[in-house]
């Protein structure tokens, strides 16, 4: 046949086309060859001379397609009523009519497209406005403009069935999910099938579209789905509510918010999934919350972990601020838990009790979460505030906080000599920087961690130096350089000395010296050691050592010049050999008590004021450290009080089972006079710190208000410690004392920076 | 003998000896650091000229590389010498 354009009648080729059409849309069986014809009609008719009847041929297959939809529906729905005479209980027929009339259509209008593609390709693509005209002239398209046949097929459905039907089928459909429900999912899966189709076919029939494809679906049927469910959510829910506890009803949501999210895929369309569910949440948790909340206290106190983790999924979808309670609870359980264990403690070791009761309790809860709240961070920040605040709670508002005390002496013990593998300890002290974490006052756990580190050094305490650089490598992770280091120039230090000491015993040996005693000295650097008060107490050095600490002293200025030492002889310690008992005895002890036990080196009595003025100590000193010594029977005294008049006697009869041992000091202990001083110390620290922070502030920004300023020293404080307001306020008034900042003349709270 | 000194471990602190209290450069104390430094220690030693000035190292250090002729003390205006003892 030739494609050339000619004459022909629209009524000599119509018939034969509508024919074909029918055929078609009912899917009947088609000839290729017949299918070929008619494919070339509808092309002849859209090119006849001398007019193209294009226009005709769409007016009338429109016509055709209304009258054979309505033919359908009619079909649907007079059965329908027919049944519906002898028989009530046929609506499940309705759906399947229906179904099975969408499907034979919807395949139907698929291939009657395909027959008018000339049609629709050269004819009404033409007309079309373009995408983008679509979005921006706003023009809706109108009833008036032709429509592709497929479209045009869809668009003649919705109107003669869809809307006709979609009450009738709506209420069969929900019927038909409430059947679902009400058997716990068994509905037969071919009536699945048949909902499930016609619930899609609300969608299909205005897929064509660009926007608001969805539109006919949630109009005609999601709403009213979604209200359905709501209602039937409620009658649920209040039923459980009469025959359950809260640890039941939690359980039974779980369970029904999933069936429902399963129900939900096996008919609706993917848009209301999630519709569906909040609407479920909606109306058995947030309408709920009381109810659930209401055990909650218990739950949490108890800690039962299936009901909590089943409130954590049950809560999981609502929005944070709903769960705060749940979280306020558990971060209180977790705060009274520790108080009770951290606040009745007493006695010698607290501080090792304070931090692995506390531990204990943070593994357990950090567990808990873990296993019962997927490790939500919200449960992990209440875990930290709850540990926070025990840990930084003050007893009473007078007494200061000594948890960074103990910690610090926590530390102290693990690292001192024990007889604890190396690994536990270092186990042990990592654990222990999750308490150290939550101090507060750094700065205070800062200045006993460096005196006690210091004690360790100096009297060779430490179980291992790695451990020690372990620690102070842990410390520096947590708190940064500034914070440790000067516990770093401790270290150099001690290691600088062993040097020396090398060094000089090599000095010794070339001059061929022999100073009698084994000499090891420790030199350290003032600014970097705690070493409290740095008044010399007053000591006339025996002569016996004198010879040695000059050669010492002469070798050191020697090596470094323009450097001053002062000896710290209550630090220091050493070896007696006592010869004057049965057995020889090595004794260690500290220097003031080997220069007493020097004395009797000549006399074997002497008065306690004839020792003191020998030795030109303080009355403080020699009591500290007389009294060991009688303790320790080395020396007798014929009163219980040491005063002046006092006899101290050798005790000749002395015997010990070892021949080397230690005179334990007063001073290796610590006295609450030098935590007091710490603490005080600290609070210089911090004022000065606070002063040079403002100080600083106040030059970069040269005028701010009073709380700016605040807020910028609190954020730079923040590293080390919470300093208090009134604090900040001394430290502002002496600075304008001091004139370093002035208050701006027209303004009360503002100040600013005099150069 | 009744009693000997087997052995004995000293402790002894240092400071640095200088005529001043603080530098005549930076004024800030001997016994603190010069301004660029944070620690006071080995780590910002003084130094002492042959006029028998003393400052810290950094500073007099600073100072000399600013004199493009005479190298002079900043306190005498002798020309300036390292005293290495």
């Amino acid at each position: 046949m030739s494609l050339k354009p000619k004459r022909v009648e629209f009524v000599d080729v119509w018939p034969r086309l509508r024919r074909m059409a029918e055929s078609v849309i009912t899917l009947r069986q088609v000839d290729r060859a017949v299918w070929n014809t008619s494919f070339s009609d509808v092309y002849t008719l859209c090119v006849a001379q001398p007019e193209p009847m294009a226009d005709r041929l769409y007016s009338e297959t429109k016509h055709f397609l209304d009258s054979h939809v309505e033919m359908l529906a009619n079909k649907v729905l007079a059965k329908h009523d027919a049944a519906n005479a002898n028989n009530t209980n046929s609506r499940p027929d309705l759906l399947q009519r229906y179904y099975t009339t969408w499907m034979e259509y919807s395949q139907g209008i698929k291939y009657l497209h395909l027959l008018y593609i000339y049609l629709n390709q050269q004819h009404i693509k033409k007309q079309k406005i373009t995408d983008t005209e679509a979005i921006y002239s706003n023009q809706s398209s109108d009833a008036a403009e032709q429509m592709e046949i497929g479209e045009l097929g869809l668009d003649i459905w919705r109107m003669h069935m869809v809307e006709y039907l979609a009450e009738e089928l709506v209420r069969h459909i929900l019927e038909g999910i409430a059947a679902d429900r009400a058997s716990n999912g068994t509905l037969d899966s071919h009536r699945v099938q048949v909902i499930n189709g016609v619930i899609h076919s609300f969608v299909e029939v205005q897929n064509y579209k660009k926007t608001g494809s969805l539109k006919l679906y949630q109009d005609f049927f999601e709403g009213p789905m979604l209200q359905a469910s709501g209602t039937y959510y409620t009658n649920e829910a209040n039923k459980l509510l009469q025959r359950c506890s809260v640890s039941q009803y939690m359980q039974e949501v779980i369970k029904i918010l999933e069936c429902e999210s399963k129900r939900a895929q096996k008919f609706l369309h993917v848009s209301s999934l999630t519709k569906l569910r909040k609407q479920c949440e909606e109306k058995f948790i947030n309408d709920r919350l009381g109810f659930i909340y209401s055990e909650c206290r218990d739950m949490v106190s108890d800690e039962r972990r299936q009901d909590l983790r089943n409130m954590y999924i049950v809560l999981q979808p609502i929005p944070d601020h709903l769960k705060a309670e749940l979280i306020q609870t558990f971060l209180e359980h977790i705060k009274n838990e520790g108080l009770e264990t951290v606040y009745a403690l007493k006695g010698e070791n607290i501080h090792i009790a304070f931090v692995e009761n506390m531990l204990k309790v943070h593994h357990k809860y950090q567990e808990l979460i873990a296993d019962v709240f997927e490790n939500d961070s919200l449960f992990l920040s209440a875990l930290d505030k709850a540990c926070a605040s025990v840990i930084n709670r003050r007893p009473s508002e007078r007494q200061p906080c000594r948890s960074a005390e103990y910690v610090a002496k926590y530390c102290d013990t693990l690292l001192k000599k024990s007889k604890t593998c190396e690994a536990e300890i270092d186990q042990k002290l990592t654990n222990n920087i999750t308490i150290f974490k939550y101090i507060e006052d750094k700065d205070v756990y800062q200045k006993f961690y460096s005196r006690l580190l210091a004690k360790r050094l100096i009297h060779e305490q430490s179980q291992s130096m790695d451990a020690e650089e372990g620690m102070i490598n842990r410390l520096k992770q947590a708190c940064g350089y500034e914070f440790t280091n000067k516990l770093h120039r401790m270290f150099t230090d001690i290691s600088v000395s062993t040097d020396l000491n090398n060094k000089f015993n090599n000095h010794l040996k070339d001059n061929e010296i022999d100073l009698g005693i084994n000499l090891s000295i420790k030199v350290l650097q003032a600014g970097a050691w705690p070493l409290g008060s740095t008044q010399v107490i007053p000591f006339a050095v025996p002569q016996e050592f004198e010879k040695s600490i000059k050669m010492f002293e002469d070798y050191y200025h020697n090596l470094f010049s323009g450097r001053k030492l002062t000896w710290l002889h209550h630090m220091c310690h050493g070896e007696l050999k006592l010869s004057h008992l049965k057995k020889s005895y090595i004794v260690t002890m500290q220097t003031y008590q080997m220069a007493i036990m020097l004395l009797f080196e000549t006399c074997d009595k002497l008065s306690c004021r004839e020792i003191q003025n020998t030795l030109e100590l303080n009355d403080e000193t020699f009591q500290k450290h007389m009294q060991p010594m009688i303790e320790s029977k080395l020396l007798n005294a014929n009163s219980e009080n040491l005063s002046g008049d006092t006899r101290i006697e050798l005790n000749f009869d002395y015997t010990n089972k070892r021949t080397k041992f230690k005179i334990s000091s007063a001073l290796q202990k610590e006295t609450p006079q030098e935590v007091e001083h710490t603490i005080n110390s600290v609070d210089e620290d911090r004022k000065l710190f606070l002063q040079a922070a403002i100080v600083r502030i106040m030059k970069a920004r040269k005028v701010l208000k009073h709380n700016a300023l605040i807020q910028e020293v609190l954020s730079l404080s923040k590293v080390s410690f919470t300093p208090n307001i009134a604090m900040i306020k001394k430290c502002v008034e002496s600075l304008i004392d001091k004139q370093y900042i002035e208050r701006t003349a027209n303004s009360g709270d503002e100040y600013s920076y005099m150069a | 003998m009744k009693v000997t000194i087997k052995s004995w471990t000293g402790v002894a602190s240092w400071r640095w000896i200088a005529n001043d209290e603080n530098c005549g450069i930076c004024r800030m104390s001997f016994e603190s650091t010069c301004p660029e430094c944070a620690l006071p220690g080995d780590d910002c030693p003084l130094v002492w000229g042959v006029c028998s000035h003393c400052f810290h190292m950094h500073c007099i250090v600073k100072w000399l590389n600013l004199q493009p002729l005479n190298k002079q003390c900043p306190m005498c205006r002798q020309s300036w010498k390292f005293n290495i003892h």
